[in-house]
């Protein structure tokens, strides 16, 4: 809450704000739901106009409206994270033109311009890496039977969604344009490969954790765990190719339950 | 078992629209979907093996641009719902039937993905409809309108949850008699094996150039660890 609260309002601190505060912190609601509409031809856009629309309700009279609403409703995708970013700059050259300051894009160029690459960061760092890291880190605690584990996994995992939602909607509000260069400065595509690492390390310990609790248990020699290593790379390895998810779980599954149902009949033997 | 496939429903159509339609804060991933299926019928542990289970499956299937990644909410929940049910029902426990209800969720999730699919292509309609609202004037309909998308999200996270629940009502007590036997001189290594294919694909797919360099130092690193202690 404090993050959310402290985001919304620190930023914009000694900016001259024609959208008031009440009205900025509807559009951050309306941007939690920014893809209910999420279509094959516009894909977030009208969520996006659904969005800014109560900014725009401020900054434009009741003939202008619809025109400038009708130039929302278009194409529009990027990460969700970053679209409060996006929105709160686009609010801001919004206002820019009103007030007849001249920008040096066109609107919808910005908006365009921006929402690809930050796509491209968003999904690299948040659903390659932080995503991946989060669950590893939540699995550990499930797996030993913590039921704590799902609310650390959402804490862990949301911190960092909450800021990029609240605080960057403020930076991008504040900055406009230059918001571009707050990204940049913050270097998040070299972050996101650091998060992709972390996770990598954090699910490999994992792995292993997982593997010496199961032979543990069975009373099987700890060493034979190392071996594990061989099957799963040579998964990895497959799974680069394109070979789906289903296709290899349904295969390895098959050969261990074969090969359980063997290794019952080679028991049953030997002790006749 | 009326009432627990009902509240297992709410619990779909709550995670469901996380997924993609409202906040995404990842309540829709396995590992907080299912124990809460599971909680909500009271017997959170089976949610949460079955999460493990199915949390790192589909994890490198990223929802980027239009690509639509299996519904991996609705195989969890709908497997957490039917091992509870049908637990009861069967009068079995243990891994075995958990492991049983995923083979047979697992495959079925692959409608969730078409369900998906079509809801986003419904929408499309909702596109025109915005449009002619907003050249009359009237952005209440044209709000309306983009508040409707959601319904399509409901419908088809409720459709993907049905087929699973009903498929597995009409194939588990079926083949459980003559599986059961079999299954339990495994269950304990395919419980295992479930993750371990989610990591290996992670491996695969994640763009780090020393993914695999960096996998196998720290499982041996983690693994001796372990060993030694």
């Amino acid at each position: 809450m404090c993050l959310l609260l402290y985001g919304l309002f620190i930023d914009v601190v000694g900016v001259e704000m024609k959208v008031s505060w009440q009205t900025r912190l509807h559009i951050w609601f309306r941007l939690l739901l920014l893809q209910a509409s999420w279509n094959f031809e516009t894909l977030q856009g009208l969520g996006f106009f659904y969005a800014l629309l109560p900014g725009m309700r401020k900054l434009y009279s009741k003939e202008k409206l619809p025109e400038v609403s009708l130039k929302y409703t278009g194409y529009f995708n990027t990460h969700v994270y970053f679209a409060p970013l996006v929105a709160g700059a686009v609010l801001r050259l919004e206002e820019d033109r009103i007030s007849g300051t001249a920008a040096e894009v066109e609107i919808d160029d910005f908006k365009q311009m921006v929402a690809a690459p930050y796509a491209a960061i968003g999904d690299a760092f948040f659903w390659g890496g932080l995503r991946p890291l989060a669950a590893g880190i939540a699995l550990f605690l499930a797996v030993k039977g913590i039921l704590w584990a799902p609310l650390v996994f959402v804490l862990l995992y949301n911190i960092v969604p909450i800021w990029f939602r609240t605080a960057f909607f403020s930076r991008g509000y504040r900055q406009g344009l230059k918001s571009v260069e707050f990204i940049q400065q913050h270097k998040l595509p070299d972050l996101a490969i650091h998060t992709k690492e972390a996770a990598v390390v954090v699910l490999g310990g994992l792995s292993a954790f997982m593997v010496f609790s199961q032979l543990t248990q069975h009373q099987v020699p700890s060493w034979l765990g190392m071996l594990t290593l061989i099957p799963m790379v040579m998964l990895g390895l497959v799974a680069r190719k394109g070979f789906s998810t289903l296709l290899l779980v349904i295969i390895t599954v098959s050969s261990i339950f074969l090969i359980g149902l063997f290794w019952a009949d080679v028991v049953h033997l030997i002790a006749f | 078992m009326v009432l627990s496939l009902f509240l297992g429903s709410l619990v779909s159509l709550i995670c469901g629209l996380d997924r993609v339609a409202i906040l995404q804060i990842m309540i829709s991933r396995p590992i907080v979907a299912a124990p809460l299926a599971a909680l909500v019928l009271g017997e959170p542990l089976v949610g949460l093996q079955i999460g493990v289970m199915v949390e790192l499956l589909w994890l490198a299937r990223l929802p980027v641009g239009a690509a639509v990644p299996p519904d991996d909410t609705q195989v969890s929940i709908a497997s957490s719902v039917l091992a509870i049910t049908l637990g009861q029902t069967l009068n079995a426990s243990g891994g075995e039937l958990l492991l049983l209800c995923l083979f047979i969720a697992v495959p079925l999730g692959k409608f969730g993905q078409y369900f998906d699919r079509y809801a986003r292509q419904y929408n499309v309609r909702l596109v025109q409809r915005v449009d002619s609202a907003l050249k009359r004037e009237s952005f209440l309909a044209a709000e309306g309108q983009h508040l409707r998308g959601l319904i399509s999200f409901s419908l088809s996270s409720l459709a993907s949850y049905a087929i699973i629940i009903l498929g597995g009502l009409l194939i588990i007590p079926v083949l459980w008699p003559y599986v059961q036997q079999s299954l339990s001189y495994s269950s304990a290594w395919m419980q295992l094996a479930f993750p371990l294919v989610g990591i290996a694909v992670i491996l695969g797919t994640i763009n780090v150039s020393r993914a695999i360099t960096l996998f196998c130092a720290s499982f041996c690193m983690a693994f001796l660890l372990m060993w030694l202690v």
